[in-house]
């Protein structure tokens, strides 16, 4: 066991401490340390991208950076995508288009989609094929994923 | 959202019930459950495809930090007993070693457990397993099947006299005499790679014992009542001191059923510190379980027109080391799904299931079909090719017609019902076939373009049952209104994420006349579900959809009765809809379905005639069409229905890169009737897409000492979102007469699909340089090697592109 290492970040508003074991990748911390599981891992190796959150304003796979490198960082994870009880709308999009299936992906998904759409409000197919290549998906064929991509896009535009 | 009419769920585009809860990640995946005191496992594996072990010395590891035990194969061979097979090849007549946790004697692929490490943390588990030291007395491997087959070739299997777990014949007609007689034949060998799953949850279990000697075991599994009879017979407890727990799966596709070592592990483990242990897949152990890998030697004989008059086929299956969980089965599947929805009368299909020193083999969705499909069409469109006839026009002259369903295949099988040639007119239409042909020849004559026109039929045999094993055909429901009205499910399937629950739910809805979404639906606890078979064959809406139709239909009529008595109507004049029971005919006289819920359970004595409470039932469902009594032949019925699909692809082949690009994928899809269909087309799109992966990048590699070369995302290709295209989503219903609700599987088809769109596009589109490929993935690699074949390219014969 190796000694532990005072990391403090805010994730999802609020500010939380915890010693961790320098060994720890990011996404290990937030869901053990910081007990938010819904970062999910799938491969490690940044592949598949179910781990990703926002760290500083840029979304991260989580599985890439070391626990420590994100001391002092500010995190959203897909626990606070939503305002409350109220979806995010590209989180309500992925729910009315049918968008997931196990919804293990549903991090690199929903996290790629807004950094999408903060960038470029009206994106082709090809522009979201694009944004969501980093996550991988075995569930949907991607189709419905796309749908709910452009789904939220019309509606944020419309909001 | 709805498309039914008012008050139907059943055809409705219900959306995901608590889609909610998954899309703020607050839904609990295997490795989101913590309990107490939890230990972690890592397993240490081979570094060998063969190899006898010598010694092993665990003395550095025990001692290392956090570690809490280690264990090697001979003591754990002590604590349990061999894990029973999914399916026993030796129920079928073939062979099947003793399978344990961990190796015993001698390693028999690369990455089979040797050892493992139980500690605080999994870092320290992790880091213990370099502190093994494994002495190993390197064997020759055997790695490819056919070598296998040869005389004194290595045995994976000490005491076998060779390597062959079965050898299964499908055999009926002449072929002998067909073939004598034949204007044409083609003869052709093709390879097809291995492939795998790769689900983007991995595989986890996690065992908790408690004082009384009873075992909770939590796992990402999609067969909890047959795994606990696995458990129960591999620890020597009865099956009512287990308790098995599936939360929410991250993808099945058939790796999640069980037979996998580690399984057993965790319990032995746990046993022996006393304390729960978990241990979780890393992708690189993910990726030491594929399946599928074959070799096809065909001939088939036609006459003049196209029409196929005998097909021989020998199929030799490379399984790698035999293992407890049900791969191997695909194999069978292969030969038996023969000819597929084609009608030829003489066939002669053998299948060789073959041991070597490769990895293991689990199901993969499709399970074996997808061996079958895309080799069928290769066939056919060779035989347009040869005799200068349309490929759509060759399926239009075999296919089965629509008045001769049911139909009886040479194997046995009995198709329930279809119109393949329906299905074959849309795809066309939407395909605007003759004129894309037309441009198809635009392009390659006026820009020297290669576009492929890809189209396929598919038949997906599902829902089977399969005598002797623990793979069921019927399934069990129970369905509880309580006394406010509030509905409960409780079912023997389970959901692998891909919606069956919001399925079921929409089934229960209608039968009983409540609100969808109110209903809550339990799956995949031993303890709280009802006897069931869980997840695979495409089969959770045929057997689970029944049985909740079967359960709610009794507490439907239990409601009914109460509501006549309130209403002072005639019972069969009461309707449960939109949360009322009502008189049909006369909306005035109602009553809220909670307030006769809460008569049923309150006024039991009061009021004469009431049912007896509580409002339960519990139904089981047996589609009808399955015949286990063999014929005259000693040929079984396996499979309840047969959902079909034409499938199209544009592609467009670099034919200097050989990279292909997908510009259209269509399909037309018949399951019978649909009781979501968004679910459904969610269904078909996610298999074509994971086919068109195993068509075209996917791919474990071995090397010539059977050594894993794809054991990360990087190495074994998923499709990603950009290597794709919309697909296009027809829908074609003939309903099931077997099934209550006349649906079909909708789980497995659309794999072997894929696969064949790849290869019949490809293909199609190189042709005109005399090139074909013959194997699947069609990789670039694999395209430029058959275009360099065919004499053109770089360092070919003919340095020049015909059309460049």
């Amino acid at each position: 066991m190796s000694d532990k290492v005072p990391v403090r970040v805010t994730i999802n508003g609020q500010e939380r401490a915890a010693e961790v074991d320098p060994r720890r990748l990011l996404v290990e911390a937030i869901r053990e340390d910081f007990g938010l599981p819904g970062t999910h891992i799938g491969c490690l190796t940044g592949d598949c991208g179910a781990c990703t959150c926002e760290v500083d304003g840029q979304i991260t796979k989580t599985c890439m950076v070391l626990a420590v490198q994100a001391d002092g960082s500010d995190i959203t994870t897909i626990e606070g995508l939503a305002n409350g009880e109220e979806l995010h709308p590209i989180q309500q999009a992925f729910w009315d288009e049918y968008g997931f299936q196990c919804g293990y992906c549903l991090p690199g998904m929903l996290f790629s989609a807004k950094d999408l759409l903060e960038q470029n409000p009206s994106p082709s197919e090809d522009e979201i094929r694009y944004a969501i290549n980093g996550t991988l998906c075995r569930c949907t064929g991607y189709d419905n994923i796309v749908k709910s991509i452009a789904t939220a896009a019309k509606r944020m535009a419309s909001a | 959202m709805t498309d039914a009419p008012a008050g139907k769920n059943v055809g409705s585009r219900q959306r995901k019930l608590k889609g909610d809860l998954f899309l703020t990640g607050r839904a609990t995946y295997f490795n989101d459950i913590t309990v107490p005191n939890v230990a972690h496992a890592a397993v240490k594996r081979s570094p060998h495809a063969h190899a006898r072990i010598v010694s092993i010395d665990t003395s550095r590891a025990a001692a290392a930090p956090g570690v809490l035990a280690v264990l090697v194969g001979e003591e754990a061979k002590e604590l349990h007993n061999p894990i029973p097979y999914f399916i026993d090849p030796a129920v079928f007549g073939g062979k099947s070693p003793p399978v344990y946790c961990l190796a015993v004697g001698k390693v028999k692929y690369w990455g089979q457990p040797v050892a493992a490490v139980v500690a605080e943390t999994p870092g320290d588990a992790q880091a213990a397993l370099d502190l093994i030291d494994v002495q190993y007395e390197v064997l020759e491997p055997v790695v490819d099947a056919d070598r296998a087959l040869e005389p004194g070739s290595p045995r994976v299997n000490d005491d076998w006299d060779d390597n062959l777990v079965i050898e299964i014949p499908f055999v009926e007609g002449d072929c002998d005499a067909a073939f004598d007689g034949a204007e044409h034949v083609i003869e052709g060998e093709f390879r097809m790679g291995r492939n795998s799953t790769q689900p983007i949850e991995t595989r986890g279990n996690l065992a908790v014992w408690a004082p009384d000697g009873s075992l909770t075991f939590y796992g990402a599994i999609q067969n909890p009542h047959p795994l606990r009879m696995h458990l129960s017979q591999t620890l020597g407890i009865p099956e009512t001191k287990i308790r098995v727990i599936a939360p929410n799966v991250g993808g099945g596709l058939g790796l999640k059923m069980h037979g996998h070592p580690e399984e057993t592990l965790v319990c032995v483990l746990a046993k022996r510190i006393g304390r729960p242990v978990k241990w979780l897949e890393d992708r690189r152990e993910t990726l030491l379980i594929g399946g599928i890998e074959n070799v096809q030697r065909y001939k088939i004989a036609f006459d003049s027109t196209g029409r196929i008059t005998a097909l021989q086929n020998r199929i030799v299956a490379n399984v790698g080391n035999l293992t407890s969980a049900p791969g191997w089965g695909m194999a069978f599947l292969m030969g038996l799904s023969y000819p597929t929805g084609y009608k030829v009368a003489n066939t002669d299909v053998g299948v060789k299931v073959v041991t070597t020193n490769k990895g293991v083999w689990n199901a993969i969705r499709g399970y074996g079909k997808q061996g079958t499909n895309p080799v069928m069409e290769r066939m056919v469109d060779a035989i347009a090719h040869r005799l200068g006839l349309d490929p759509v026009e060759v399926r239009r002259r075999n296919l089965i017609e629509k008045h001769e369903f049911p139909y009886p295949t040479n194997s046995g099988l009995n198709i329930d019902s279809g119109d393949y040639h329906g299905a074959l007119d849309k795809i066309c239409e939407w395909l605007d076939y003759d004129n894309l042909r037309a441009e198809q020849q635009r392009l390659l004559e006026e820009e020297g373009r290669y576009m492929g026109i890809g189209l396929v039929f598919e038949l997906t045999p599902e829902s089977a049952d399969i005598p002797g094993t623990i793979v069921g055909g019927f399934d069990t429901c129970t369905v509880k209104m309580d006394p406010q009205g509030n509905v409960t499910v409780l079912t023997g399937v389970t959901s692998p994420g891909s919606g069956n629950e919001t399925g079921i739910a929409q089934i229960v809805a209608d039968e009983l006349g409540v609100d969808v979404e109110g209903i809550s639906v339990i799956q995949g606890d031993t303890d709280s579900c009802p006897y069931g078979f869980g997840n695979y064959s495409g089969r959770s809406m045929v057997t689970g959809g029944g049985s909740a139709v079967l359960a709610s239909r009794d507490v439907a009529d239990k409601l009914k009765k109460t509501a006549a008595i309130l209403l002072e109507a005639g019972e069969s004049d009461v309707q449960l809809v939109n949360g009322m029971a009502s008189v049909v005919g006369a909306p005035e006289k109602a009553i809220p379905i909670p307030q006769v819920a809460f008569t049923v359970y309150t006024l039991n004595f009061a009021i004469p005639g009431i049912p007896e409470a509580p409002l339960e039932a519990t139904r089981v469902y047996k589609p009808q069409n399955i015949r286990h009594t063999p014929d005259e032949k000693g040929r079984i019925q396996p499979y309840p229905t047969y959902s079909f699909a034409v499938h199209a692809a544009v592609v467009e082949v670099d034919v200097e890169t050989g990279k292909t690009t997908f510009q259209r994928i269509g399909c037309v899809h018949d399951c019978g009737t649909m009781i979501n269909p968004t679910l459904i087309e969610g269904q078909m799109a996610g298999a074509l897409v994971m086919g068109i992966g195993h068509g075209i990048s996917e791919e474990i590699r071995y090397d010539d000492q059977g050594v894993n070369q794809s054991n990360r995302l990087k190495t074994y290709l998923l499709p990603r979102a950009g290597d794709v295209t919309s697909i296009e989503m027809i829908h074609q219903v003939t309903p099931s007469p077997f099934t209550i609700l006349g649906n079909k599987g909708a789980g497995e088809a659309g794999v072997g699909g894929g696969m064949g769109l790849v290869l019949s596009a490809v293909n199609d589109a190189i042709r005109p340089l005399g090139a074909a490929v013959e194997s699947l993935p069609v990789t670039p690699e694999t395209v430029l090697r058959a275009i360099r074949a065919a004499g053109h390219g770089p360092g070919a014969t003919q340095p020049n592109w015909p059309h460049a």
